[in-house]
């Protein structure tokens, strides 16, 4: 008995050693900065000074209507989430159907997760330009009257953004939703078939229902990836603009604080930032947690 | 009758999966038939050269800039790598009453965003003289990759026995024996799986890279390559021709390990 307990504090012990590195590292560079954005949110800091405000910070950023105008701009890219999550469904029911090729096909719409934003935005850039793709293909379709300047337009640009957005979850969504098909029941398809059930009666009542959770994951991967993971992109291909354009809220924390020097609003739109995708991330755990009573 | 419709279908599919892969593939040929361009043939006039590739090497430091990548990536997934097999196997198989809490902080951080820690991140680092060398980049991005890294760990290691791990502990073994010779062997899978996802992120990275890494001598190729395109000093098939180059490795590392990052990505949905 005195044995074995102290067996178990000898494993506690080098327990809490092993655990020691990844806490000390996270704590760090994680942990105490996501503690601290909270403070100096409060706060006018221009990096070195702080200045307490207390809750009037939040007031005031509050009554900006660029902060708004940021906010909608989100707003918009979430329009884009249900084309990145249904066209990609799509494309996976197609490779599901396996026909010739159809792993040499994955792997190419997978492909794009592998480049950089950076160089994503680089072509997309090209793509939408006057002299650009795009136009030579409107052209090429006798739409020739239509020739685009997206980029330099504020709607237009951010569409441009959503567009390139949208082309790169391609590959992501429809590799969840390809592993989602293969844990279908087709034994179930079968059934239903038996009964008589229509092609669409059997995807809505039995398939979409199996495919929930892929598609709750899909969903919050896309919008975790809008509101996030566009910085490069948006940096590369618009600035920002034109005007406040295509300024997303994660774009507007590096402006604020690192072209404007406003380091507490930068730090206060970081806790906004964070505080939606918390408010994300729980409400997914949630979701599931009542599906499994 | 069936047959026909069945094949009818199948060639619809073929058809738009050949569309669609166009459509993926284009940046990829845009880059390709740009960089083999002078910036004269760009504007119009015929034919191909090498002569943007020659001007990229020329002008541009890429041969630095992609041994900077390089050990800014192995530095980042080394410690990542470290930290997340011993605290997994910690919490998997060294349980205590502080196991789960930790387990719940680890997973907690996954939520932080890098936008909402980056500007305290940054003053720190700059404080302590971080931002001159590659350890501010190493340190964040090694902050970024572990927690999921941990997660996917603790997976893993929850699936070998118990029985294996106290066997051992019986047979005279030590816990970080145990974990040397046990648990690292068994845990080879996930390791790579962390190695691709992590090369891919940190390679394809700019907003860290971008700030911390003060020092132009220090610069990885895609924040090389993000600063250059903000610059607008354009001549576009150089551009093109470094973005090639930028993407070469990991797209390299993807064409070999597809199945590993596919296994990272659908790590997180669960059973």
């Amino acid at each position: 008995m005195a044995k074995k307990s102290s067996l178990h504090r000898a494993r506690t012990r080098t327990g809490i050693f092993f655990a020691a590195p990844a806490l000390i590292l996270v704590s760090a560079f994680l942990g105490i900065p996501i503690i601290q954005a909270g403070y100096f949110s409060f706060t006018e800091w221009n990096g070195v000074d702080a200045n307490w405000l207390g809750i009037s910070a939040y007031i005031q950023e509050f009554k900006n209507p660029i902060f708004w105008r940021v906010l909608e701009n989100n707003g918009l890219l979430l329009l884009g989430v249900p084309i990145a999550i249904l066209f990609p469904m799509g494309i996976a029911f197609l490779l599901n159907e396996k026909v010739m090729g159809w792993k040499i096909f994955r792997s190419i719409y997978f492909l794009p997760t592998a480049i950089s934003w950076v160089v994503i935005g680089m072509v997309s850039m090209r793509f939408f330009a006057q002299e650009g793709l795009l136009n030579e293909l409107l052209k090429a379709f006798g739409l020739g009257f239509i020739k685009t300047d997206l980029l330099s337009s504020e709607k237009g640009a951010l569409f441009a953004v959503a567009i390139t957005f949208i082309w790169s979850m391609v590959g992501t969504n429809s590799i969840i939703f390809l592993t989602g098909m293969a844990t279908l029941d087709q034994s179930l398809n079968e059934a239903a078939r038996m009964d008589g059930a229509s092609n669409f009666r059997i995807f809505r009542s039995i398939t979409l229902p199996q495919l929930n959770r892929f598609i709750q994951f899909s969903f919050v991967i896309t919008v975790i990836s809008a509101f996030t993971a566009l910085f490069s992109l948006i940096f590369v291909m618009t600035g920002g603009g034109p005007g406040f354009g295509t300024t997303t809220l994660e774009f507007f924390i590096f402006q604020s604080a690192f072209s404007r020097g406003n380091f507490g609003t930068g730090a206060m739109l970081g806790v906004i930032l964070f505080f939606m995708m918390a408010i994300l991330g729980i409400g997914q755990l949630l979701l599931m947690r009542n599906k499994d009573e | 009758m069936r047959r026909k419709r069945l094949s009818l279908k199948t060639i619809t599919a073929f058809i738009s999966m050949c569309v669609l892969a166009v459509v993926m593939l284009y940046p990829f040929a845009f880059m390709i038939n740009t960089s083999f361009k002078s910036k004269e043939q760009y504007f119009g006039q015929p034919g191909h050269s090498t002569a943007s590739w020659g001007k990229l090497f020329k002008t541009l430091p890429v041969t630095q800039q992609l041994l900077n990548s390089t050990v800014v990536c192995a530095g980042a997934i080394s410690i990542i790598l470290v930290v997340s097999t011993m605290a997994g196997f910690a919490i998997a198989k060294m349980r205590s009453k502080a196991s789960p809490v930790f387990f719940l902080g680890i997973v907690g951080a996954m939520l932080i965003p890098l936008q909402s820690i980056i500007i305290p991140a940054y003053i720190n680092a700059s404080k302590l003289n971080l931002l001159n060398g590659y350890w501010g980049a190493i340190f964040v991005y090694a902050a970024l990759g572990s927690p999921f890294a941990t997660f996917l760990m603790t997976s893993y290691f929850r699936g070998i026995p118990d029985d294996l791990v106290e066997a051992a502990i019986v047979d005279g073994l030590s816990y970080p024996k145990v974990f040397l010779k046990i648990g690292l062997p068994l845990a080879v899978p996930a390791i790579i799986t962390v190695i691709v996802l992590q090369f891919i992120q940190v390679w394809d990275d700019l907003l860290v890279g971008l700030l911390f890494i003060q020092e132009p001598a220090y610069r990885t190729i895609t924040v090389g390559l993000g600063a250059l395109s903000a610059g607008r000093v354009t001549d576009i098939p150089v551009l093109m021709a470094g973005s090639l180059i930028s993407a070469i490795p990991a797209v390299v590392v993807y064409l070999i390990f597809q199945r590993q990052l596919v296994n990272g990505l659908t790590a997180g949905i669960g059973k």
